[in-house]
């Protein structure tokens, strides 16, 4: 690193966005050190170290932005991405890794035998991992003309779901809910929202429990008994996505 | 009959088809059109077996005019035989893919009649998707063997990928177990496919409009363990299907008996699970490793060893080519180390380009070391010693020898051998031996015998 910064034993407590993140790192550096923790608003209640408030500025925030933005986009994508994690002590993962990238350039991403980088590389992985799984398991129903779906992610992934279902389904309207961060995505008439959404009512209209029924009745002729192997199965679709499947739901896992 | 029950029957006979995948073609969606497709394909369930359902894999038609042996739709067996209607087929196609239940349609059709017929209402069902419901996402479709070259042609410009079914491994097997089949009407579309895909491909670079022709190339599948062929034979086919049509994968299936036949294996026997691993795992170090099926499996040893993996198998005959040293070794002499695959090699490739990787390193770049560890070599340095008999557990494949409780009913806690572990362990266990203490002995055994290999 061209200087070494101090690794105090402060923490910095921020409000949670992104922007205060940033404004974090630029703490760091006017400061020229590293904090022992970083901590948005839900953890750091309890620790031993002495706290700093970090105010959030737009200015300062916007600064650091334009420095990642120059990093490229690997950079920006997983510190980004990473940001989306509800991993306790990510952001000072992010922060120590967006020090080194600023100390040694884009290459920095694929500085993997370096602890920082690959601890934030693997929290760009799980988020972008459970993204990826939800992208196969989320289950609409449709509901006027609508399409809604429920998800109980670990992570804040709506904002990577965005862009694939906007592709898929160009013409129609859709909500995803993500129930545990009381989230919702809204597409509609073409423009997105992000929501903050509290319950959602599953459908009980009869048509579209048809379609459940078809489709439970379809998943149920594919299973080839001869080589039954429940192992396998777990392995790729893990329990906690159960729930808001509707092939694995209900009836205690199809056996006779 | 109403459509669930059409849609249970026609799903159940399409089954036994392995292929399911959706992967091959890249194409964003646009307005006005439904669905899109990414090129590593996308897998939307898993059923009990751990097979995943990718597409909405159905045949048109049961009712078949053909009595092919190992078929569970020959002509002669006994089972209830429905159809779609085109129109019906489409509805449902997109009824599932909007509601994220499917990644597209995978058709295939028993033989309705003759196999011009046939290809005729599958294209018209196609054809409404694509033209009516501007169906955007991904359709495999099956030719039928023996229909008209131009039929392939048509059902070529709807579908993202199309497979002819090679059914065995070689003519012998043919001729005695599907004698309506001929090797030269399998061969031929799919020498026509290779053909017009190649030269679609082309013309999608020069002009634009051209249309584009089974953009996902094609793939094949075979039933393994009906007949006698040995693995090296079955992989020699492989290849040189690779080769020379150029597909894109090649699907192997464990045979199920599904009739009593003089000229098949006994019923109950069970399927041969850990071959067909076996099979992939090789088919894997053909399209991705750079191995060749001359270097895998040789005269003296013409099959696969049931407790090394294929490629563990190469690098115990070949101790000369070891230890690797990761600073500096190619892409390719790193894919050789057991354990390192094509990701781990590409962050060891990225990850040594700004530093010097020692072991620490390695380990925080995720490369998984249990077997890796005794071939390679960090700054000059071996790795990791061990004794033969150390290096031979870490190489032995959990696999064969995995035991645990399979049912989750409630009074069968006794752990049982899984379906896919070592014939010699199915065999010790089906003869009352409990089933840890087969998997143990055996293993017992295999090492023994690794040991004394190396």
């Amino acid at each position: 690193m061209s200087y070494t910064a101090n690794v105090t034993d402060t923490a910095y407590c921020y409000d949670g966005s992104f922007a205060g993140f940033l404004c974090c790192v630029f703490e760091s550096y006017t400061r020229k050190e590293i904090p022992a923790e970083v901590c948005p608003p839900e953890e750091g209640q309890l620790n031993l170290f002495g706290t700093r408030d970090i105010p959030t500025d737009l200015q300062r925030a916007r600064r650091v932005a334009a420095g990642l933005d120059r990093l490229g986009w690997q950079v920006k994508d997983r510190i980004t991405t990473g940001f989306l994690s509800t991993e306790p002590g990510k952001d000072l993962t992010l922060l120590r890794f967006a020090r080194l990238c600023f100390a040694r350039g884009p290459g920095a991403v694929q500085m993997l035998g370096d602890p920082d980088a690959a601890a934030a590389f693997r929290l760009e992985r799980a988020v972008n991992n459970e993204a990826g799984k939800l992208i196969e398991f989320i289950r609409f129903e449709e509901r006027e003309g609508m399409l809604g779906a429920v998800i109980h992610p670990k992570n804040r992934v709506l904002p990577l779901l965005r862009g694939h279902f906007c592709s898929r389904l160009p013409d129609e309207d859709f909500l995803i809910f993500d129930a545990v961060h009381g989230m919702a995505l809204l597409r509609r008439g073409g423009q997105v929202q992000y929501l903050a959404m509290e319950h959602y009512t599953p459908c009980t209209d009869e048509a579209e429990l048809n379609w459940q029924q078809l489709w439970k009745r379809f998943f149920k002729a594919l299973t080839i008994e001869g080589r039954r192997n429940e192992k396998a199965q777990m392995n790729h679709v893990q329990k906690r996505f159960w729930q808001d499947m509707v092939e694995m739901r209900g009836e205690p896992s199809a056996h006779s | 009959m109403d459509l669930m029950e059409k849609l249970e029957i026609l799903a159940d006979s399409a089954k036994y088809d392995v292929a399911c995948t959706s992967s091959g073609v890249n194409r964003p969606g646009r307005p006005g059109a439904l669905g899109s497709s990414v090129a590593a394909g996308i897998c939307h369930a898993f059923t009990p077996d751990g097979r995943c359902v990718s597409l909405l894999k159905v045949l048109y038609s049961n009712v078949c005019s053909y009595d092919c042996s190992y078929c569970v739709n020959r002509r002669s067996n006994d089972r209830p035989r429905a159809s779609f209607t085109p129109r019906e087929l489409a509805e449902l196609t997109v009824g599932f893919y909007r509601r994220n239940y499917i990644e597209g349609l995978f058709l295939s059709s028993a033989v309705l009649g003759t196999p011009d017929r046939t290809m005729e209402l599958m294209i018209e069902a196609l054809r409404i998707l694509r033209e009516e419901y501007h169906f955007n996402g991904y359709i495999h479709a099956k030719t039928i063997p023996g229909a008209d070259p131009l039929l392939v042609e048509k059902i070529g410009r709807l579908a993202d990928r199309l497979s002819v079914n090679i059914e065995l491994p070689s003519e012998t097997s043919l001729t005695t177990l599907a004698p309506d089949k001929k090797k030269t009407a399998i061969l031929r579309p799919m020498g026509q496919i290779a053909v017009q895909s190649a030269q679609s491909r082309r013309e999608m670079v020069l002009y634009r409009g051209a249309k584009p022709f089974a953009p996902a190339g094609q793939s094949t599948q075979m039933i393994i363990g009906a007949t006698p062929e040995t693995d090296r034979h079955i992989m020699e086919l492989t290849e040189g299907l690779y080769k020379k049509y150029s597909l894109k994968r090649v699907f192997y299936s464990a045979y199920l008996p599904v009739v009593a036949d003089a000229r098949l294996p006994a019923l109950h026997t069970a399927p041969p699970l850990l071959r067909e691993h076996r099979l992939y795992q090789a088919d894997w170090l053909l399209r991705y490793y750079s191995f060749t099926a001359g270097e895998l499996l040789t005269d003296e040893e013409p099959n696969f060893d049931p407790y090394l993996d294929p490629k563990c198998t190469w690098a115990v005959r070949h101790p000369g080519f070891f230890p690797v040293e990761v600073n500096t070794a190619t892409k390719e002499e790193l894919l050789r180390v057991p354990g390192i695959g094509p990701k781990s090699a590409l962050r060891i490739l990225q990850a040594r380009r700004v530093q010097n990787l020692g072991m620490a390193e390695l380990k925080r770049i995720g490369v998984v070391l249990k077997r890796a560890q005794y071939f390679i070599t960090c700054r000059g340095k071996a790795a990791a010693h061990g004794s033969r008999a150390e290096i031979a557990n870490a190489l032995l494949d959990p696999k064969a020898f995995s035991v645990g409780i399979q049912q989750l009913s409630l009074d069968d806690f006794v752990p049982k051998a899984m379906p896919d572990a070592a014939p010699a362990v199915q065999k010790l266990a089906a003869n009352g031996m409990a089933a840890d203490t087969a998997a143990k002995t055996v293993r017992q055994e295999a090492l023994q015998c690794l040991t004394q290999r190396m």
